[in-house]
């Protein structure tokens, strides 16, 4: 009788351990997206999440993760903190997620990453261009793919440190970004180029419906070249009005991802010519086989031309699944040991995600928009990289923002 | 070097001329608004959707039709469809709540912000649209050495058209006098034995028709998006205010102080130029709490 519950007990014990390991073998791998997915910043962040669903699709074809099939869950954040904050909390609690990724709101992406540190969950930054996320407010579960206003700043002031200007005008849109960026770039382009003066600047409130005013002014000025800190939405319409101004045939100026894609397509024709613009990726450059390869496969899965959103999920992609592979076995803390350092192949060259910040350190292109007869719309001609380590800021540095 | 040393007579004007094509646009856009707070003493909180509106669809249209044509024919088939609905509007919902209190209508008006708001994010989806002025508008022409966008040119040359059509429509037509008359007093106009409902509906439909104007015009000019709405209704409110209730020329001053104080404080303090139209909206209202002209209410 004792021998017959004995067995019993045995029998049903070796069952639960059998469910309960196939239903960790069945249980996928969750990788919860927030971001802004309705509204003009949805023209950068669908492609982040449309190229990591390829990837992802690759993957799971490869065996998933582990032998954990992939699953990618996606909230609309609306570009609203606490909605964003939300969606996040509930992925982490109820969906259970294993990794986070997101967002293009600053705000909200600082906001995921605190939510990130307490709960020690993964969090992959993939479009938001603040330096305090791998800078001051950095910690071990959060990972910036975007360049950010710190490694444009240093990326535009060399490019503009070899231009013959000296006499400069800042305009930009009134929040962290614009004046990020020009801080980032004016204090640089002061180090390496000290004679070069500033005139004056200009603030306009985000989403502001006419540049014309803002640009007659600065043309009154006459200063020798100007560096546009707007960002998302508003550079379309500055650059239609630079057009029509003939803003860009008087004063050069510089603007980052004027020659991006995402930016220069909705302009068409009828773009202003000879912008000088920076940007971390663009379809036809490099002319590599990998590059090209991405564009093909991409375009044939969606329709439509990568932007640069598509090389942040495609990163974003590759280092989760190379980190885990690495560490083999879903384990947060093995995946970060793993993942921090890593080098994992992309459109653009092999892309080292560095150990110290956790900073993706990609190359920038620096470059004027063009016409060129194969397009129907305006590309960024003569490209210039800007090297990586030439870009991001040192540790040190890094370092000394967070106190240490 | 002077931060104001470039300020000279000829870029000052220039400034001027820029901020004047500007008040065009918000004269146009608060003058409907005015209209229809006059009139009906309705605080349309819906303008502004009405004015995005009118963007997408000559987006739609001169997409559609193509060429400088499709432009033309856009700019009178986008506030003509804006009239319409808001025609299906005031005779679907609108004229039964008339005699509700105002706060009831802020709140249809306000509801109808989101209803609007939803159908455009339905017809045309979250991305922004861009459109291109035919070419006669495109670039510039040099005026005293400095810039000046032909489009800027055209909305100029439009406003005080604009202006003077709204004149004879108030003052030489009937639907004017009678919109007038029922602007004081309701009771006594249908007490001549004139159908007042009517004489609503038909100045409501022009006050959007000009929310809509305003919308197509600004169309080539900025990004054609949702969230447009809210900066005009805020800006036009504000005008409204600042001009006196109801009041159609009250709507052109304040546009005017409102354009003008924009345009100047970034030639002259860019910096902080946000701030200009407001603080120019503050003084008036310490000075002048009930608007610069008679109010209608």
């Amino acid at each position: 009788m004792k021998k017959c519950t004995l067995l019993v007990v045995g029998l049903v014990a070796a069952l639960a351990l059998l469910v309960g390991a196939t239903a960790a073998l069945a249980k996928p791998f969750k990788i919860g997206m927030v971001d802004c997915y309705s509204g003009p910043p949805s023209t950068y962040t669908n492609d982040v999440r449309d190229a990591l669903l390829l990837a992802v699709k690759k993957i799971n074809a490869a065996g998933g993760i582990n032998g954990r099939k992939v699953e990618v869950l996606t909230r609309d954040s609306k570009f609203k903190v606490d909605l964003g904050l939300a969606a996040a909390k509930e992925l982490i609690m109820r969906e259970e997620v294993d990794i986070l990724v997101g967002t293009i709101n600053s705000a909200l992406a600082l906001a995921i990453s605190d939510l990130a540190a307490r709960e020690k969950i993964p969090f992959f930054v993939t479009f938001s261009k603040s330096a305090k996320i791998s800078g001051a407010k950095g910690h071990r579960y959060v990972f910036q793919i975007s360049e950010n206003t710190a490694m444009i700043g240093k990326a535009a002031a060399e490019g503009l440190a070899k231009l013959p200007y000296k006499k400069y005008w800042i305009a930009g849109d009134d929040y962290e970004y614009g004046h990020a960026v020009a801080q980032g770039i004016w204090d640089y382009l002061k180090k390496i180029k000290p004679d070069v003066k500033l005139l004056g600047q200009s603030w306009w409130k985000v989403g502001e419906p006419d540049f014309t005013p803002y640009i007659t002014a600065i043309l009154a000025a006459k200063p020798d070249a100007v560096i546009v800190a707007t960002g998302g939405r508003d550079c379309v319409p500055f650059l239609k009005a630079a057009q029509a101004t003939g803003f860009n045939k008087k004063v050069p100026f510089f603007m980052h991802t004027a020659t991006e894609l995402a930016t220069i397509r909705p302009l068409g024709a009828n773009a202003p010519e000879g912008v000088i613009g920076t940007s971390n990726y663009h379809f036809y450059y490099p002319n590599t086989k990998a590059n090209k390869a991405f564009v093909a496969e991409f375009q044939k899965a969606y329709g439509r031309l990568p932007t640069v959103g598509a090389l942040y999920g495609y990163i974003t992609a590759q280092l989760i699944a190379g980190g885990y592979k690495k560490a083999g076995k879903v384990d947060t803390e093995a995946f970060i040991n793993a993942v921090e350092g890593m080098v994992v192949p992309s459109p653009v060259g092999p892309v080292k995600l560095r150990a110290y910040d956790h900073q993706a350190l990609l190359p920038m292109y620096l470059g004027v928009t063009k016409k060129v007869p194969m397009y129907k719309f305006f590309i960024g001609g003569d490209l210039v990289t800007i090297a990586p380590e030439n870009a991001a800021p040192p540790v040190e540095a890094i370092k000394k923002a967070r106190g240490k | 070097m002077d931060a104001t040393s470039h300020i000279t007579l000829a870029s000052l004007a220039q400034q001027v001329l820029v901020g004047l094509s500007r008040t065009t646009i918000l004269f146009i856009v608060s003058s409907g608004l005015s209209l229809i707070l006059g009139v009906l003493r309705i605080p349309n909180l819906s303008h502004g959707s009405l004015y995005m509106i009118g963007a997408f669809v000559t987006y739609s249209a001169a997409v559609f039709i193509g060429g400088s044509t499709g432009f033309w024919l856009a700019l009178i088939i986008a506030p003509a469809v804006v009239a319409l609905l808001s025609l299906a509007v005031e005779r679907g919902l609108l004229r039964f709540l008339y005699d509700r209190e105002h706060l009831m209508l802020l709140l249809f008006t306000f509801a109808l912000t989101l209803v609007f708001g939803d159908l455009v994010k339905l017809i045309w989806g979250s991305d922004y649209r861009s459109l291109t002025a035919p070419p006669l508008l495109q670039g510039s022409f040099d005026l005293a050495g400095l810039p000046f966008p032909r489009y800027n040119l055209f909305l100029l040359l439009l406003g005080p058209l604009v202006a003077l059509g709204l004149w004879l429509l108030t003052n030489k037509t009937k639907i004017g006098k009678l919109a007038k008359a029922a602007a004081v007093d309701r009771e006594m106009v249908a007490a001549m034995g004139i159908n007042v409902s009517w004489v609503f509906a038909a100045v409501f439909c022009i006050g959007c028709f000009l929310a809509g104007l305003g919308g197509a015009l600004v169309a080539p000019t900025q990004n054609i998006t949702q969230g447009m709405d809210h900066t005009i209704i805020m800006e036009a409110f504000l005008i409204v205010i600042i001009g006196g209730l109801g009041n159609m020329w009250g709507a052109l001053l304040g546009a005017l102080i409102f354009g003008l104080t924009d345009a100047i404080g970034i030639l002259v303090w860019p910096q902080f130029a946000i701030v200009f139209p407001y603080v120019a909206v503050v003084v008036v209202l310490v000075f002048r709490p009930k608007g610069l002209l008679q109010s209608t209410w």
